[in-house]
């Protein structure tokens, strides 16, 4: 798996670093760099060709389109990863505090209403059993 | 509390079982039901199959209760464990949560070239345009040939300005870790990726310390020949006593 993507970054790595030298050309062309310049341009073409064959090894890697939000805004995308487990965690603690006070609740009443209704309790319970702990 | 549930029994007593209707009494709205459970009179009789708790007989097991229905099957992963440990996130958690994450880009792509860190509205380089309105591009890529690459002839010269700032990097921080390209920040025509940057970091290193001495010196020096000076004041020969 980690190969794939190894395998994907050097491609990258590779046709960004040609786009750029081509960009360096280009920036202040001399007639005698035509020939450099054209040999750049096909390398970009077979870069494009490396990637595409990548992708087939990639197709069933899904990406949240939430990440691209945070990298058009021109913002690291592990803050993306970051924020989805702070809220997890959050939401996590929140349902476990839920669930704690619901049980508290549940022995609470139970107990309250078999001091009232003695009677009908242990016929409720004697109908659901002992309730598992929860 | 006590009251109010006494009054609730008592009027249901004082209307008898209720059979197949429901008997709730006149003062006390019945309960709402939840939405996954079935209306006595549709479930009876009682059907196989995923529709909840299954509805006990009313009035021949469960007197004096009504509506009471099986406790719900528990499932084993609740909000009661914790799911970042039991998904093995621990690790990934510590990471992200755990050390200081840089807001920037370009801290996330340090070696990519251009101003990453501007949004891609501004220059139309967003991946969500990319998105919605994918390229219209051919099946495959194929090879320039020598027609086709006569539309790449340019004219000598440099650049116009508004172009020129796609090559220039922002100014990195000086930091610890060494990178492994160290490319120049300005173009410079045929220039190999490799250069002589760490040597030119250092000789502005070893410079900066020579010049900080030069500078305390010269204050020094300047400190002695003023006025103000309390302890030449008298080596001087023009001061005046």
């Amino acid at each position: 798996m980690a190969e794939k993507f190894d395998n994907l970054e050097e491609h990258l790595e590779k046709f960004i670093e040609n786009i750029r030298q081509m960009g360096i050309i280009v920036s202040d062309f001399q007639p005698s760099s035509q020939t450099g310049l054209n040999q750049k341009l096909n390398y970009m073409i077979t870069g494009l060709q490396d990637i595409e064959k990548c992708r087939q090894q990639l197709h069933e890697i899904n990406v949240p389109l939430e990440a691209f939000e945070y990298i058009d805004q021109g913002r690291n995308p592990q803050l993306y990863t970051k924020e989805c487990l702070e809220r997890a965690l959050a939401k996590n603690e929140q349902v476990k505090g839920k669930i704690d006070t619901m049980t508290k609740f549940k022995s609470l009443l139970i107990s309250e209403l078999g001091k009232v209704f003695p009677e009908e309790m242990t016929k409720y319970k004697a109908i659901h059993g002992d309730d598992p702990p929860s | 509390m006590t009251e109010m549930f006494s009054t609730l029994y008592g009027q249901n007593e004082a209307q008898g079982p209720p059979g197949s209707s429901l008997g709730f009494g006149p003062g006390k709205p019945p309960p709402p039901v939840p939405p996954n459970q079935v209306p006595i009179s549709a479930q009876m009789p009682p059907q196989l199959g995923d529709e909840g708790p299954v509805l006990r007989k009313p009035g021949a097991m469960n007197e004096p209760f009504y509506l009471l229905r099986e406790l719900p099957v528990g499932n084993e992963l609740t909000g009661n464990t914790n799911l970042i440990t039991h998904y093995n996130l621990e690790h990934a958690y510590n990471k992200f949560c755990g050390k200081k994450v840089k807001e920037k880009l370009s801290n996330f792509l340090p070696e990519l070239p251009g101003m990453i860190d501007w949004p891609g509205t501004q220059d139309g380089s967003s991946l969500r345009s990319l998105i919605e309105k994918p390229p219209v591009c051919g099946n495959s890529f194929s090879p320039l040939t020598g027609a086709s690459l006569t539309g790449f002839r340019l004219h000598t010269g440099p650049l116009p300005e508004q172009y020129r700032l796609m090559h220039i990097q922002p100014p990195k921080k000086k930091s610890k870790h060494k990178h492994k390209h160290n490319r120049p920040q300005d173009p410079i025509p045929q220039e190999t990726p490799s250069d002589s940057d760490p040597k030119k970091k250092k000789k502005k290193r070893d410079e900066d310390p020579d010049r900080k001495k030069k500078k305390k010196d010269k204050k020094k020096k300047k400190n002695r020949h003023s006025p103000d000076h309390p302890g030449l004041a008298g080596s001087q020969p023009n001061s005046l006593r």
